[in-house]
């Protein structure tokens, strides 16, 4: 009797595939690699397993899922769902028996293994200059003699002491003005916002004063908390961007919101919330005046929403409207106008994030449609417009924006990478969590593979196989094993494998037909499947890379000129990338390596330097109406280029720094 | 004196190689021994394309040899179109095709039209930012039997539903297939739509398939 199938996918993990019908959710989740949390074993005893079953069709995915495809309700579920999550449709997954195909959402509690985010800031110079500055005033009661308002009192003393002239003050601040003012027997720290608004007044003398700088990825998103009066980093957060679920990339979210009622302000939400979660989580975790490390037995100053006052926000264009709750609908479709570009101030009270509600929240203004405030922070941090040499900055995300120049003229464009290089839409792909492997090495003789997953040390080399437990592969991993099998010549400069390969790890597939190369063998990963790279993941790499290359080679040409000064990688990808393997594989025109340079989450970095400098802020206004957007598809040649680009490292172009990394009948074969 | 099949042969080898030059020098050695072009088309060049075509459905060609073939295929008709009679010229059907409104992805959809050409249909490419309207007028002014719409984003598909209402509207008995890369068998069933192919490299069949299933004369 054939078993009856069906489809299952994860999320926001990405994991998915077929299983036999009647078994649970938890243990699909096993089967695809996903790991739903299971402390007690499945005996329905710890609660730690709840997901969310999601309601509806998914076209982008493939599947339709609903709460009718799984078992009924179960009584011991009832002590860990509430009647409300109940109707939310969220379920245990040990008792969900699969009855047909479903979309899972896992929250982060049932997750097993954290995803790695290396988001990380740098130690950078930043001018200080915030848009938060903080006054100290003593002011006079009233009396019979002088009766006046509180406010103006406050207003007069301000302007007197310190020159702040026509100061506003919103209504959420003035219903709780008077009250403060006695408090501190009229001794007030005030924050003044830009010299020209109120934001908070505080009895007696306060010092401390503090900012948060975001950075909302399509699929991660990161939170700077800072010291404005130091400039001090103190905490950073990351978390997946709950909107995953909705759809991996901008295009399928802008789909979600044209196809459901609703869809909109759903997605917005799910960001809100992640985003107030942050805050809870960054504020718990804050030292006194400390490091980012944290110290047992150091002072721990309890920290509420409401004392983040200034917020900065870098996203692309597509994040950045569904934030606003602003129509993304035609940014979606040639030729992709955003619904606004200038940089906006809109009060966190407006969008329900939990910081001081008169905060502003400052999101950096838009280049054009797919090339966002993401960009811009990028631009503001690196300063290419400052600098004589000609930079080519990439950044890779879920989205890949170029940018190309120098003082004298800057051009950006979108290049749609997709997700392939962050490992999506792969056979074997994962996101950058525990047991992904991030390292590969083959050796040129033998075409054994060494690699390295993430959460353990030890390369394979030194391991026991059932050490390992190896999930997937993670982007750094692709590019690493797309480098490696090329410059040992198991796959062709066409990107087709060498049908002449000897070594036992290149064979056809039986089922699928297609060939396929093993970098992990079953019993060194946790799935107990062969981890592979098939033709056509090989074929999506190709794709991704192809249209990085072809979108430098034309900004090039649009600047007259056939080499770049400096090549700049940027993004979560950025830290993780080896610079001779993304030479290698051909990633962008070729260029003496010790001139590449990693520069880490630069986008993120352009947030905090905005937060703590305003003048940054009117720096990003300038940059973003002076880089000129190069619409690539337009060009005339861009599909022969791309088409040229495809090929490893190029079908033409010459890499003459890949002398040497590369053997010589391989490199020119 | 060499035999036809051998070099029928060579020529869809040439194809296949991607090799310009011996495409143009065996088609006019065709030419030069007395063969009939349309014949040397079909069972030479054609031939080679459907090869490419199979060696692309299995990923062992990829964008990039695909139309390096189209080139050697291009330089071989070149050569032998001139020499066939006008009487006889392809009865094969007519098909308006393009990339839809808001969309410019259009690699896809160019090596399809190869594909279609190779197969001896008469192709009418409309380009890509495509207005549903020109696809209707395109369809009229050509009296075409298939209309194929290219998307390549889930958010320019969207607007695919409405099109293939208009083109009905307009002519209730033309066929209209869909494609591109978030399109799916069930979502073209949905649309309203006739027929669809995953990748370029089984358009001909699927097309043929689609025609005859229709009841339609020119497959």
């Amino acid at each position: 009797m054939k078993m009856k199938k069906a489809k299952i996918i994860f999320q926001p993990c990405g994991r998915r595939g077929k299983v036999p019908t009647g078994i649970s959710i938890v243990e699909a989740s096993r089967i695809v690699g996903a790991d739903v949390e299971a402390l007690c074993g499945e005996k329905k005893v710890c609660g730690k397993c709840k997901v969310h079953i999601e309601e509806g069709t998914f076209q982008k995915l493939g599947v339709t899922s609903s709460l009718r495809h799984v078992s009924p309700w179960q009584e011991e579920e009832e002590k860990f769902i509430s009647p409300e999550e109940r109707m939310q449709g969220y379920r245990l997954g040990c008792c969900a028996k699969i009855w047909g195909d479903l979309l899972v959402f896992v929250p982060e509690q049932s997750r097993v293994g954290k995803q790695v985010v290396s988001k990380a800031a740098r130690d950078i110079p930043i001018s200080h200059n915030p848009a938060i500055m903080s006054y100290y005033v003593q002011l006079c009661p009233p009396t019979i003699e002088d009766s006046t308002a509180d406010f103006q009192r406050l207003y007069d003393a301000l302007k007197k002491e310190f020159g702040l002239k026509d100061l506003r003050i919103d209504v959420q601040t003035l219903r709780g003005l008077s009250l403060v003012l006695r408090q501190g027997n009229w001794n007030v720290t005030v924050s003044v916002w830009m010299d020209r608004e109120i934001v908070r007044v505080r009895p007696g003398k306060e010092e401390r004063c503090y900012g948060l700088a975001v950075d909302i990825g399509t699929t991660t998103v990161v939170g700077h908390f800072c010291d404005l009066k130091t400039m001090k980093l103190l905490n950073t957060v990351s978390f997946m961007n709950p909107q995953c679920r909705y759809g991996e990339d901008v295009m399928s979210r802008i789909t979600y919101h044209m196809t459901t009622e609703g869809g909109l302000a759903r997605m917005s939400q799910a960001l809100i919330d992640g985003l107030n979660h942050m805050v809870e989580e960054g504020l718990s975790g804050m030292r006194v005046d400390g490091d980012v490390s944290s110290e047992k037995g150091e002072e721990c100053v309890p920290l509420s929403g409401g004392d983040i006052e200034d917020m900065t926000i870098v996203c692309n264009t597509v994040m950045h409207h569904i934030l606003l709750k602003i129509n993304p609908e035609y940014v979606g479709s040639s030729p992709f106008p955003p619904a606004v570009a200038q940089s906006l101030d809109v009060k966190a009270h407006d969008l329900g994030i939990h910081i001081h509600p008169s905060a502003y929240v400052h999101m950096l203004p838009i280049e054009a449609g797919f090339v966002g405030a993401d960009n811009v922070g990028v631009l503001i941090e690196e300063e290419p417009y400052k600098s004589e040499e000609i930079q080519l900055i990439i950044d890779i995300g879920t989205n890949g924006e170029l940018v190309i120049g120098n003082k004298d003229k800057l051009i950006s464009s979108s290049c749609a990478t997709g997700p392939a290089l962050e490992g999506a839409q792969l056979k074997f792909g994962m996101r950058a969590a525990p047991g992904a492997i991030e390292r590969i090495k083959i050796d040129f003789s033998t075409h054994d593979v060494d690699y390295k997953v993430i959460g353990r040390d030890a390369w394979r080399g030194y391991s026991q196989a059932e050490e390992i437990k190896a999930k997937g592969i993670c982007g750094s991993g692709i590019l690493d094993v797309f480098a490696e099998l090329y410059r040992c010549g198991i796959i062709r400069k066409s990107g087709a494998f060498n049908r002449e390969e000897k070594s036992n790890r290149f064979r056809k597939n039986a089922e699928t037909m297609e060939l396929e190369f093993v970098i992990a063998w079953a019993q060194e990963t946790s799935i107990k499947k062969d981890i592979v790279i098939t033709q056509n993941d090989i074929r999506q790499v190709q794709l991704a890379k192809g249209a990085v290359y072809c979108g430098c080679k034309l900004m090039m040409r649009h600047l007259g000129i056939d080499k770049v000064d400096r090549v700049k990688i940027a993004g979560a990808f950025g830290n993780h990338v080896d610079r001779e393997k993304a030479l290698i594989m051909g990633l962008f025109p070729d260029c003496e390596i010790n001139r590449i340079v990693p520069i880490g989450n630069a986008a993120g970095d352009g947030a905090r330097i905005a937060l703590l400098n305003r003048e940054k802020r009117k720096e990003a206004d300038w940059v973003c109406r002076h880089v000129e957007y190069l619409e690539l598809t337009l060009e005339k040649d861009f599909q022969d280029e791309f088409v040229k680009a495809m090929q490893i490292p190029h079908m033409v172009d010459a890499f003459p720094h890949l002398e040497g990394l590369v053997s010589e009948e391989i490199l020119h074969q | 004196m060499k035999k036809k099949n051998e070099l029928y042969k060579e020529i869809s080898d040439a194809v296949v190689d991607f090799d310009e030059e011996r495409a143009m020098v065996l088609a006019k050695e065709s030419l030069e021994l007395g063969f009939d072009p349309v014949e040397t088309i079909l069972k030479g060049i054609s031939a080679g394309m459907i090869v490419v075509g199979d060696l692309f459905e299995r990923k062992e060609y990829f964008v990039p040899e695909v139309l390096m073939c189209a080139d050697a295929m291009q330089r071989g008709l070149d050569i032998l179109t001139p020499h066939i009679p006008k009487e006889n010229v392809s009865q094969k059907a007519t098909i308006v095709i393009g990339t839809v409104q808001g969309d410019v992805h259009d690699i896809g959809k160019n090596i399809v039209k190869l594909m279609l050409e190779v197969g001896g249909y008469n192709v009418h490419d409309l380009g890509k930012d495509v207005a549903y309207e020109s696809f209707v007028e395109e369809m009229n002014r050509t009296n075409a039997d298939i209309v194929g719409m290219s998307a390549m984003m889930t958010t320019t598909m969207m607007g695919m539903e409405k099109g293939v209402k208009m083109i009905r509207e307009s002519n209730p008995d033309v066929a209209i297939m869909l494609g591109g890369a978030p399109l799916t068998a069930e979502i073209v069933q949905k649309f309203g739509a006739d027929g669809y192919s995953a990748t370029a490299g089984t358009v001909l069949e699927d097309t043929g398939n689609l025609l005859q299933r229709l009841g339609k004369v020119g497959s």
